[in-house]
């Protein structure tokens, strides 16, 4: 993964980069306020990866962060599966697998039942489905429960809050639900693509 | 990195076919990218995170392994047989900069038949997608697949004075590495920074012969010749490590291993284990014993962890012999050590840890609990919603976009999101005069070299996208930022950029078709107006809008801070014809853009002030002028001279018809408006009228040198 950079005059106090994810609105968040948060912060991220049909170097996350005295993981579990089955539909099935982000811990990645081939990994052809390979499942993103580490940053109580965050890929989430193949459709603006989501 | 299933059952017994173990291994954190059934049977793709460094070999997923399926994992020892003399009298080993190399141990071995190795370890390496080279050295990577630690050997003979230095290395230094490739090691002299390259020196420590946890040197290498082995197993420091993968550009699987944290305590048992394998595979006698130069070596942390705290972070409870099953099978040694320690399940229970030397990220309580977790199982977590603590706000300006959003939709616009890089030719054509762009330093091409310093230009992209693809009708809206420099800081403003191009109507059964036009752009941005007490539109200087369809906007509401220093909220036209020839655009195109923090302030202004005005009683009356008017004189002129007279009863000023030609003397034109007036107080009177009428010509007389045609 790489970044962009801004060209900055000569003597620029610091380098400016284009944001790779929308967490560093975590730390933001919690700097200006107190105890209980929850917010959702939708925004562009930008990574200098070549354009193809999975890959954009601009694309969308929504950051989301709960922190109170009583989050525990039970309460992000169900947060995570009410949204994706409002998304999806109720009949998706869900799975956390354990994972490593430097911020939160535990850290888990999020999967979904693979909705072009309902969770089987065979495609309705017989074949293997092309949009899980094979595994049934789709990865959807990474979350996980705030590091206390991080609350010693914003002059939090470790030890009495606890929460969690989590950032959602809403392109990605976009192609899964309307089984776009191509994520450079987004962008280019074709009046033909913009009146089928009217 | 692969995991060949058969090796992984030299360590545990598991009786889960590949499929299912790489199943329960996913959700225990170890993924598995996926199966393959090979000639030498199944092999897991497992994507082994970066702070899991114990899980780069078999012996360490094995742990994953019996931790899942309670299993018991078969412990390692070798015990290779030692010949009469010692290690430590046929080398030397004196580590210098132990700030990088913690351990450093070496073992000899004489006498070694280097050959091909047998099937059994070739087929292993193989299906690892190892190539595999001669006896010995498929043993230092045998070794490092099958414990995660990666170790070199080096001919004995070949090492100077049988001496090894390990130091940091020096400004200038060069080596030639076993790939052949002659490497700086540091910077060249006069220059401050150190790369922190760990270098292995043999003899008085002058000549490198490898690259301390990255890779052997060239000179010392073993060959089909080789006779006797020296077995290097060591630890580096990881960031050293990872600072010098990077001054290098040079990562390899040992630099992987000691870059994330390998274990120093494996360091010896590796070594020893490779022993074992070469008197198998190559013969030869083991000197006894080991050197063994172990600075870096510290006592094992010790860690609590309390039911207290796993039920404030994970919101259920895990029975007391979940909790030390698993966290005894990954090597954690828990013990209670609360005062109700024969209480099962006590809500005061209390374990200390200790540390396994092979997991060095694991250091605090949060990091017990998620190992716990994730070998209990997440899914035995049951969901629930938080409970709710306040009620939900929106952003401030969320209403006003909703409201703005909601009537251009009405309008027939469609919302598009656009790449906001640019290419700079392009921005510089929208770019207003004094604005520095912000440019990227390490752009993906020169087309998307700039981040637009106006939203125009990527509204022109759309537009024209859309109209090489055979779309003639577009009218389209994005709700962005445009982002410029001031000095070395960045500036983002909120902008609402709207494009349009095409018919305005299309052809039906009762209506003609009709092309979009200046007027309709004018007509959908008042309606926008409307939400903020109106625009007011003045001439517009911008050059790349058609000079006489163009105008600027400027707020009739007083607002506060945001539009302080704001010229003109925005400007919107249509794009000249020079322009659109060069962009190849076959049709008219127009194009506005706004400064959303003021316009929402307006709205938001506008609808605080909101207040019912009581439905006029009295009638109302219209007044039309046919005034001729000098070519280049603007309706806008006229409006504000008919205002200017501060009559009261003036409701609106319309212009209702234009016209040049028959009648109308050259330079001039003929422009008939209407004005309403109306009255709160009374119905108003002719002579009233009149005199209103009479004021309006004669100022319209002075002030503009208009002349009344006889109507």
């Amino acid at each position: 993964m790489d970044t962009f950079y801004l060209d900055l005059p000569k003597g620029a106090p610091e380098p400016l980069l284009l944001r790779t994810h929308t967490s560093p609105m975590q730390i933001r968040t919690m700097e200006k306020q107190k105890p209980p948060v929850r917010v959702i912060v939708p925004g562009k991220v930008y990574r200098r990866d070549n354009p193809d049909a999975t890959h954009s170097f601009i694309f969308h996350q929504v950051e989301g962060l709960a922190v109170d005295t009583d989050i525990t993981f039970c309460d992000f579990a169900g947060t995570i599966e009410y949204f994706v089955k409002q998304f999806f539909g109720p009949s998706v099935k869900t799975r956390f697998r354990p994972s490593y982000f430097p911020f939160t811990e535990p850290s888990v990645e999020f999967d979904v039942s693979c909705p072009f081939c309902g969770g089987t990994g065979t495609a309705a052809s017989g074949g293997t489905c092309s949009k899980c390979k094979g595994a049934a499942w789709i990865e959807l993103f990474g979350a996980g429960m705030v590091d206390p580490t991080v609350y010693g940053f914003v002059n939090y109580d470790a030890k009495r809050v606890s929460g969690f965050a989590f950032g959602i890929g809403i392109d990605r989430l976009a192609m899964l639900k309307y089984g776009i193949d191509d994520i450079q459709v987004f962008f280019q603006n074709d009046v033909r693509f913009l009146c089928q989501f009217p | 990195m692969k995991v060949v299933y058969n090796w992984l059952k030299d360590f545990v017994e598991v009786a889960a076919p590949p499929r299912e173990l790489a199943s329960r291994l996913a959700l225990s954190g170890t993924n598995i990218g996926g199966v393959e059934n090979g000639p030498h049977g199944a092999v897991m793709e497992a994507e082994v995170s970066s702070n899991r460094p114990d899980c780069l070999g078999h012996y360490g997923i094995a742990r994953e392994v019996a931790a899942i399926y309670k299993l018991p994992l078969k412990h390692l020892s070798p015990k290779p047989a030692e010949g009469g003399s010692k290690a430590s009298e046929a080398v030397k080993v004196e580590i210098q900069s132990p700030e990088l190399c913690g351990r450093f141990t070496a073992r000899v071995i004489r006498n070694v038949k280097i050959q091909p190795s047998p099937k059994w370890m070739k087929d292993r390496l193989e299906a690892s997608g190892v190539a595999s080279i001669s006896n010995v050295v498929d043993i230092s990577n045998y070794v490092m697949l099958e414990l995660g630690h990666a170790l070199h050997t080096f001919d004995y003979d070949k090492v100077r004075d049988h001496k090894i230095v390990v130091r940091r290395a020096k400004p200038g230094e060069k080596m030639r590495t076993l790939d052949g490739v002659e490497r700086p090691l540091a910077p060249d002299q006069g220059r401050q920074f150190d790369s922190g390259i760990c270098m292995i020196c043999d003899g008085d420590g002058s000549r490198p012969v490898g690259i301390g946890g990255i890779m052997g040197g060239a000179e010392t290498e073993i060959s089909f010749s080789t006779k006797n082995v020296l077995i290097e197993c060591a630890w580096f420091e990881p960031v050293a490590i990872r600072h010098a993968t990077r001054f290098l550009k040079l990562h390899t699987e040992a630099s992987t291993r000691f870059g994330r944290g390998a274990d120093p305590e494996m360091a010896e048992l590796a070594s020893r284990r490779a022993a074992e394998l070469i008197l198998q595979l190559a013969g030869g006698e083991l000197l006894s014993g080991v050197v063994d130069v172990y600075p870096g070596k510290r006592a094992p942390k010790k860690i609590r962890v309390t039911r207290a705290e796993i039920l404030r972070v994970m919101g259920a409870d895990v029975a007391d012999k979940q909790i030390e099953g698993g966290l005894g099978a990954l090597g954690f040694a828990p013990v209670r050590i609360d005062q109700n320690r024969g209480a099962e399940g006590s809500l005061l229970a209390a374990w200390e840890c200790t540390q396994p030397s092979w997991r060095a990220e694991v250091e605090r309580e949060i990091d017990l609990i998620e190992e716990i977790a994730r070998i209990y199982g997440l899914e035995q977590f049951p969901p629930r919603l938080p409970a709710a603590r306040q009620g939900a706000a929106r952003l401030p300006h969320y209403e006003a976009e909703a409201r703005l959003r909601e009537r251009l939709i009405g309008l027939g616009y469609r919302e598009i999101l656009s790449i906001p890089h640019v290419a700079e030719e392009r921005d510089a054509l929208f770019r207003p005069e004094g604005v520095t762009p912000a440019r990227l330093s390490n752009p993906l091409s020169e087309e998307a070299g700039v981040l637009r310093s106006t939203g125009i230009v990527t509204m022109a992209g759309a537009l024209e996208w859309n109209l090489n693809h055979g779309q003639r009708n577009a009218r389209l809206f994005e709700i962005g930022r445009h982002y410029r420099l001031n000095g070395s800081a960045s500036v983002e403003t909120r902008v609402l950029t709207i494009g349009a191009t095409g018919e305005a109507r299309e052809k039906g059964l009762y209506d003609a078709a009709r092309d979009f036009s200046f007027a309709d752009l004018k007509g959908d941005l008042d309606a926008i107006g409307e939400l903020c007490g109106g625009f007011r539109w003045e001439d517009g200087a911008t050059g790349w809008l058609h000079a006489a369809r163009r105008g600027s906007l400027h707020l009739n509401t007083i607002i506060s801070s945001a539009a302080r220093n704001l010229s003109s909220l925005g400007v919107a036209g249509q794009l000249r014809r020079r322009l659109a020839e060069k962009w190849k655009l076959r049709q008219d195109v127009f194009l506005a853009e706004l400064e959303l923090d003021p316009l929402y302030a307006a709205m938001q202004a506008a609808k605080e002030a909101r207040r019912y005005q009581p439905l006029p009683r009295f009638p109302v009356v219209e007044r039309d002028f046919s005034l001729l008017l000098s070519e280049g004189t603007k309706f806008s002129q006229v409006t504000k001279t008919i205002q200017s007279l501060g009559i009261g009863e003036i409701h609106s000023i319309e212009a209702t018809d234009l016209f040049r030609g028959k009648n109308v003397p050259a330079g001039k034109y003929s422009l008939l408006v209407r004005v309403t007036f109306q009255s709160r107080e009374a119905t108003l009177t002719d002579a009233q009228i009149s005199d209103f009428s009479g004021k309006i010509i004669s100022s319209l007389e002075k002030n503009l040198g208009a002349q009344l045609r006889a109507s």
